[in-house]
């Protein structure tokens, strides 16, 4: 089944952390080192910005490819933020955190 | 969020867009545009989905890494490759997932691609038009490859192949393959050592076939599938066992029924588990060592 998992609240609080949660998909290859960079990217953000504010489901298309195909997904690691609206899909290693950032919504 | 993944290798976007480009153009048709092309531009994409064909295709760096990151190579006949020559093969293996029941080849057919096999399992059976039906010649899993016809010169199959446990496998398509054999002397020795090995293997079976009992050739069967699947469950019906040793079913019951009160197998709602591998062994015929030997 698809991971899902939800981040602890860290100890760090950002001065500007947003308290709506934020619901993402992140679409993976197993470890591949793209996947495993975007991952840690993203476990940098939530930790510092979002602390217990998000879901995160990650997907690995190298077991679901149906799963990532019926939501539009063409390559990974592609992030998806399902809500709050608008919706918006990132795509790539999420090495760029201002892009990233703005893509979910939070100011900083 | 995950204590398993591997620890990032730096990504390297050179060798990511020769990937690219030696994909055949397949993964410039998926992705052609957008944020999607510019961040496979930029080296940031580990594989591809094809809506087609409903796989992700992973790009030569991530098939790479997770090669290593695995500990190896799933198929044995790749693990023997020198890693030059494994890797030179890469770009035209593509990670399939192959479904139960899935029909690879029919007898007759042009082989498009040969499949070598990680956690799938694959008959090879021989189809009697006239009597509607077949019979097993091989059982094949991580041990070896489907395709070999395209390894002797021949590009139809004179089998069906038949997907009997669902699984990985890496398929190749039939020119890259001719390529490849033609290029790597190693590829080539390792796979015309296994075409003959399954030769052999194919005598000792006929001889087996019409010499001896039911009862011999079921537990040289278990335990080869045994081996294939590397436990000593696994599902299993007494139809398949049947035509993997053309025989009538109600012979499958009785000989396995004999088996089960000798207490070295034991068989439940379609799953098959060996109790004693050893006693099995011994109510094998010699075909199942003599086999075994031979195994790619």
């Amino acid at each position: 089944m698809p991971r899902k998992r939800k981040q602890k609240a860290s100890s760090r609080v950002s001065a500007r952390a947003v308290t709506t949660v934020v619901v993402m998909r992140l679409y993976i290859a197993n470890s591949a080192p793209n996947s495993a960079k975007a991952v840690a990217n993203l476990e940098a953000i939530c930790k510092e910005y979002l602390q217990d504010n998000f879901k995160l489901e990650v997907v690995d298309v190298l077991e679901f490819p149906q799963r990532a195909l019926a939501d539009g997904i063409l390559v990974t690691p592609s992030l998806t933020k399902l809500s709050p609206y608008p919706s918006a899909k990132i795509v790539g290693n999420l090495g760029d955190r201002a892009s990233v950032l703005h893509a979910l919504g939070i100011k900083h | 969020m995950s204590a398993t993944l591997a620890s990032p290798k730096p990504a390297s976007p050179g060798n990511a867009a020769a990937g690219v480009r030696v994909a055949n153009g397949r993964i410039l048709r998926l992705v052609r545009s957008g944020p999607e092309l510019r961040a496979l531009e930029s080296g940031q994409v580990d594989a591809v989905l094809d809506r087609a064909t409903g796989t992700a295709f992973l790009l030569p760096d991530a098939q790479r890494a997770l090669a290593a990151a695995g500990g190896g190579i799933a198929n044995s006949l790749l693990a023997a490759l020198p890693r030059a020559d494994y890797e030179s093969l890469l770009p035209a293996l593509e990670p399939v997932a192959l479904a139960s029941g899935q029909v690879l080849y029919e007898p007759g057919e042009r082989i498009r691609h040969a499949y070598f096999l990680g956690d799938a399992q694959v008959s090879l059976l021989t189809v009697v038009v006239m009597e509607r039906k077949s019979l097993e010649i091989n059982l094949i899993g991580r041990e070896g490859m489907i395709g070999i016809p395209l390894v002797l010169g021949a590009e139809t199959s004179p089998v069906r192949a038949l997907v009997q446990k669902k699984g990985s496998a890496l398929r190749m398509p039939a020119a890259s393959l001719h390529e490849a054999l033609r290029c790597s002397p190693a590829l080539r020795h390792e796979l015309l050592r296994y075409a003959y090995a399954k030769l052999l293997q194919a005598r000792q079976t006929a001889a087996c076939n019409r010499f001896h009992p039911i009862e011999a050739r079921i537990a040289r069967c278990l335990l080869t599938t045994r081996d294939r699947v590397r436990s000593n469950a696994f599902p299993l019906t007494h139809e398949h066992l049947a035509d993997a040793l053309g025989v009538r079913r109600v012979g499958v019951t009785i000989a396995a029924g004999a088996l089960q009160r000798r207490k070295l197998i034991s068989y439940r709602h379609g799953l098959m588990r060996i109790l004693d591998g050893k006693g099995l062994e011994a109510a094998s015929c010699e075909c199942y060592a003599i086999v075994r030997s031979l195994a790619g």
